[in-house]
């Protein structure tokens, strides 16, 4: 990706957002009750004009990247490997998704523990050991000081039950 | 009754050592839970109330102000240390902080947000004491259209944190003005973008938004490089703020202290607006002003001065006239009600030694901030030094739990994550983070005013210019924009020149 | 250690539920408070907390989620498992206004089981002095010359519907076309709005207002409740002859999920006798203004049925409900 290309992405971008809400979003999911009198007064009025003033930002960015020219210098630092790096995107995006589906199950400090550990090894971490234990103490920690402490109901699991 | 009078009457009720104490510990309290995101500077001071039921009236307030003003300051520490504010307040802080404790200057960063903090404490706390009876009566005329204008015009601030590209920085705000339109409509109660989802009626947590945006990017490009930052120094290290420093920043310092003592006495805004304000305000009149975004100690003094400023002004709209500034105040004021004091002007005639009592202990929270701030960032400095592959997990661990603390609900844990994942595409597509968040913050704001006003006019466009108040923010927000379209020009043709 | 607390929650997990709840509550109740820190309901909630869990003998967890005028809070209880261990403190706003008002709302009264209202909020209509209004019947004379606009803390509040009961019960034919709600965020910004000229009255809880009425910052019309409220010098509902107004007051409860077993709601019934009888929280909330009045389950459904209803007739005769 090479600035005029991140420009140019921006800015069609943003016209796209713009036309989608404009002609989708914004009649299907911002309901307007039948008695409004103003239009200004409308809830519609303020999502229509940000929608308005992406679009105009949009076309902006576009005329922009049209006076530039193209360096064709990459932004973005390369990293050694691209594919495993996105690989490892996607496993982030895999424990984040976990985490909110096991969130209710395990409680949060058996979930804490697990994207803990997932984490500190989807990142290579030269301490492994030290993660492990960490990944132990740190949410149960953590549990003590919200649950009992400042008196937050932790969610608990439905297999293990913390005092 | 005479002015020293008055503070002998104060001394009466304070001079004692449970009073001191309690502020002592208050302080203490609010830095370690200003310091632990998600916690924030509310959440602690709610958590204090219970117990200043037992406690006399005085000391019991002094109590809660001590963990209000220690929760603002505490809330730099893990903004500048782990890039995720602890409370609202101090995302300003992280523009400048974290690089320069990416550049292993984290400690000169918290010397300089300590001592910031502290002088913008001093000056708000007098500002309170001599001026609340003027600055009250002058927050009582902030209706609906004064608002408006205000926040129009703090919306130029978004030119200020802009980075290179103006066009850019519109579009990151933009995008925090339309997510800030999920939830109910103000005026009608219907729905906007909450697709049926009871938790999304409340529309999107701040704080969620606030951790997602800065904190999980972090995360996520650790993720994506895991060795980009071996080599990088990121010590605390041996250097500490010096008095050189200080003296640079000083007129950053003073300026944003009445940045906050200004936004602070009118009721409804709060500390972050203050402090982004404060930080524009520094860059633009900064000579480097290129430096500012990559760690400029300067733009560590002015965000905190911007914020800590407000600290003691909120209490003005409290005392003279019973109006909460913001959920803070609101918390302290049930304290001075379940004590059977009613804040108000009555207050100063029927309570003055309470008043007066109040002021010393103000006075006093600032020494002991001081104090408590120092040892805090010895005591938090080792994060600086703990591997950061070891450090990036155990932050994630604690979004989580700071997230879902904040207001019980795991549905907030999700809307950090999606956030986390906006906030790294905006880093990849060279977005700055801040305009969205400014947006995001004074977008229901603006909308709200603007509807507001309209509603009490009929829909007549004319109450937004009533008074000398709506003309002075428009004449202001009119300069700002010839300054910035000209700055903008200039910088077009610029680069054209170099290009062409 | 880990392994026997894992072991004795899958024994309990196993058909012994019967068992649980003879023991309930073994563990810590979740409390939810389905608005902000610092207002009514949360100082309410917060002040019954210590006597009442003197009462239940296990410490209560207080969680405050917020969201959508406690619509977000009450959603959670009403998802919640209905063992007990999640209860809701029920408010007018949330469980009498909200479900009158919001076609869109997701959730019932059906959808829940009242344990309990414990307290009863007077509401106080007031105007700032500087409007030269003194008297009910000089706003109803107001709002026949126009202009007049009043603040709530949102849309579907009591402040809201509180506001336009008033006017219908003076005699204003079309309060919502011949007068302007001007919502705010939150109740402290409604008084302010008030305060500084915004909007020319609110009717809201008479703590909300002791405040401003004792600083002499605003000036109380009426009260609604059939006896005087201490510190406002204002004429009752009674006074001024529209008995209907009594029905118009706030009120604090508590809820859990409408499968709630009978044995929990029977044991609540019995702690908030305890917990409503200690001196001490009697002393706090009657100095802020509130009533404490305890209602077992039944009187308390038929209670806010009864508002409900009233506040429902009101909301249809006006065509005020939201349905979008």
């Amino acid at each position: 990706m090479t600035e005029w290309q991140v420009q140019m992405r921006l800015g069609l971008g943003a016209i796209a957002a713009a036309l989608f809400l404009v002609l989708w979003a914004i009649p299907q999911w911002v309901s307007s009750p039948s008695n409004v009198q103003k239009i200004i007064l409308s809830p519609l009025f303020w999502p229509f004009a940000l929608a308005g003033f992406t679009g105009l930002v949009g076309l902006g960015l576009v005329l922009g990247g049209l006076r530039m020219t193209d360096d064709g210098n990459p932004v973005n630092e390369p990293t050694q490997d691209a594919g495993a790096a996105w690989m490892r995107l996607l496993g982030m995006a895999v424990i984040m998704a976990l985490t909110m589906f096991l969130l209710p199950r395990l409680g949060m400090v058996l979930t804490s523990m697990l994207v803990f550990v997932a984490t500190a090894f989807l990142v290579r971490t030269r301490h492994p050991v030290t993660a492990v234990v960490c990944a132990v103490i740190i949410p149960l920690v953590l549990y003590a000081f919200f649950a009992h402490v400042a008196g937050v109901a932790i969610p608990q699991g439905n297999f293990l039950r913390l005092p | 009754m005479s002015f020293l009078d008055s503070i002998a009457a104060g001394l009466s009720v304070v001079g004692n050592i449970e009073a001191f104490l309690a502020l002592f510990v208050g302080v203490a309290i609010g830095v370690v839970g200003g310091a632990i995101p998600g916690m924030s500077a509310t959440m602690a001071v709610a958590l204090t109330l219970p117990f200043t039921f037992a406690m006399q009236p005085i000391t019991g307030i002094l109590l809660l102000l001590g963990v209000y003003k220690g929760g603002i300051f505490g809330g730099s520490i893990p903004a500048i240390l782990i890039k995720t504010p602890g409370t609202p307040a101090s995302s300003a802080t992280i523009l400048d902080g974290y690089p320069m404790a990416e550049k292993g200057e984290a400690g000169r960063a918290l010397g300089m947000a300590l001592w910031a903090s502290c002088t913008a404490d001093v000056i708000s706390n007098l500002a309170l004491i001599l001026f609340a009876g003027w600055l009250a009566s002058f927050a009582l005329s902030f209706g609906p259209p004064e608002f408006f204008t205000l926040i129009l015009f703090s919306l130029t601030i978004i030119a200020g944190v802009s980075g290179k590209s103006l066009l850019r920085g519109a579009l990151s705000a933009l995008l925090g003005l339309l997510l800030a339109t999920i939830g109910l409509d103000l005026v009608y109660g219907t729905n906007r973008f909450t697709f049926g989802d009871p938790n999304m009626m409340g529309g999107l947590n701040f704080i969620a938004v606030l951790i997602g945006l800065f904190a999980i990017p972090e995360i996520l490009a650790m993720v994506w490089h895991p060795t980009a930052h071996v080599g990088t120094a990121r010590s605390l290290g041996k250097n500490w703020v010096t008095f050189a420093d200080y003296r640079r920043s000083f007129k950053s310092i003073v300026r944003g202290s009445f940045i906050g003592v200004f936004l602070g006495s009118i009721p409804g805004i709060g500390a972050a607006p203050s402090a982004f304000l404060s930080y524009s305000e520094a860059r633009r009149t900064s000579k480097n002003k290129e430096n500012f975004g990559k760690g400029e100690v300067e733009g560590v003094a002015a965000s905190e001065a911007g914020n800590n400023g407000v600290a003691g002004a909120t209490l003005i709209p409290l005392l003279a006239l019973g109006v909460p500034g913001d959920v803070i105040t609101a918390i302290i004021i049930g304290a001075f009600m379940i004590h059977g004091l009613q804040p108000g002007p009555m207050m100063f005639i029927l309570n003055v030694d309470i008043i007066y009592g109040l002021f010393i202990g103000l006075i006093v929270s600032s020494v002991f901030l001081f104090v408590i701030g120092s040892v805090a960032i010895r005591g938090f400095k080792y994060v600086a030094d703990v591997p950061k592959r070891i450090l990036i997990p155990g932050v994630l661990v604690l979004c989580i739990y700071g997230v879902f603390a904040v207001n019980n609900n795991i549905f907030d844990v999700g809307v950090m994550f999606v956030m986390g994942w906006v906030g790294f595409m905006m880093v990849r597509y060279r977005i700055p983070a801040a305009p969205f968040l400014i947006a995001f913050i004074l977008g229901p704001l603006l909308e709200d005013n603007f509807r507001q006003s309209m509603l009490m006019s009929g829909s007549d466009p004319a109450i937004l210019f009533r008074g000398p108040i709506t003309w002075f923010f428009w004449g202001l927000t009119v300069l700002t924009v010839v300054a910035i379209v000209r700055a903008g020009v200039r910088a077009v043709r610029g680069v054209s020149l170099i290009e062409k | 250690m880990k392994f026997r607390t894992i072991g004795a929650v899958c024994a309990l997990g196993l058909g012994l539920a019967t068992a649980a709840v003879a023991e309930y509550p073994e563990r810590p109740i979740n409390m939810v408070i389905p608005y902000g820190a610092g207002g009514a309901t949360d100082i309410s909630a917060r002040t019954i907390a210590e006597p009442l869990g003197n009462a239940v003998g296990s410490p209560l967890v207080m969680a405050n989620v917020t969201g959508a005028g406690g619509a977000t809070g009450s959603v959670a209880v009403q998802n919640a498992r209905a063992d007990g261990y999640t209860m809701l403190f029920a408010r007018v706003g949330s469980h009498s206004v909200n479900p009158a008002m919001k076609a869109t709302l997701p959730y019932t009264l059906d959808d829940f089981r009242f344990v309990t209202v414990y307290e009863i909020n007077p509401v106080a209509c007031a105007v700032s002095p500087s409007s030269g209004i003194t008297s009910m019947d000089d706003l109803i004379a107001k709002v026949a010359e126009g202009g007049v606009t009043y603040s709530s803390s949102g849309v579907g509040s009591l402040l809201h519907i509180a506001a336009v009961m008033v006017l219908s019960e003076f005699g204003v034919e079309e309060p919502l076309t011949q007068t302007t709600h001007i919502p705010q965020k939150g109740g402290g910004a409604a008084a302010t709005a008030v305060l500084n000229g915004t909007a020319t009255f609110l009717c809201t809880n008479s703590s909300a207002l002791a405040g401003f009425v004792a600083n002499k910052q605003l000036v109380p019309l009426m009260v609604t409740t059939p006896d005087p409220v201490p510190g406002f010098d204002a004429p009752t509902a009674a006074d001024l002859g529209k008995p209907a107004l009594h029905q118009l007051v706030g009120w604090t409860g508590i809820a859990g999920p409408d499968d709630l077993p009978d044995d929990v709601a029977d044991k609540w019934g019995a702690w908030m006798a305890e917990a409503t009888a200690d001196a001490d929280f009697l002393e706090k909330m009657t100095s802020r203004g509130s009533v404490i009045e305890l209602m077992d389950p039944v009187k308390a459904n038929e209670f806010i049925e009864g508002q409900y209803n009233t506040f429902r007739k009101l909301v249809d005769d006006l065509g005020m409900r939201i349905e979008g």
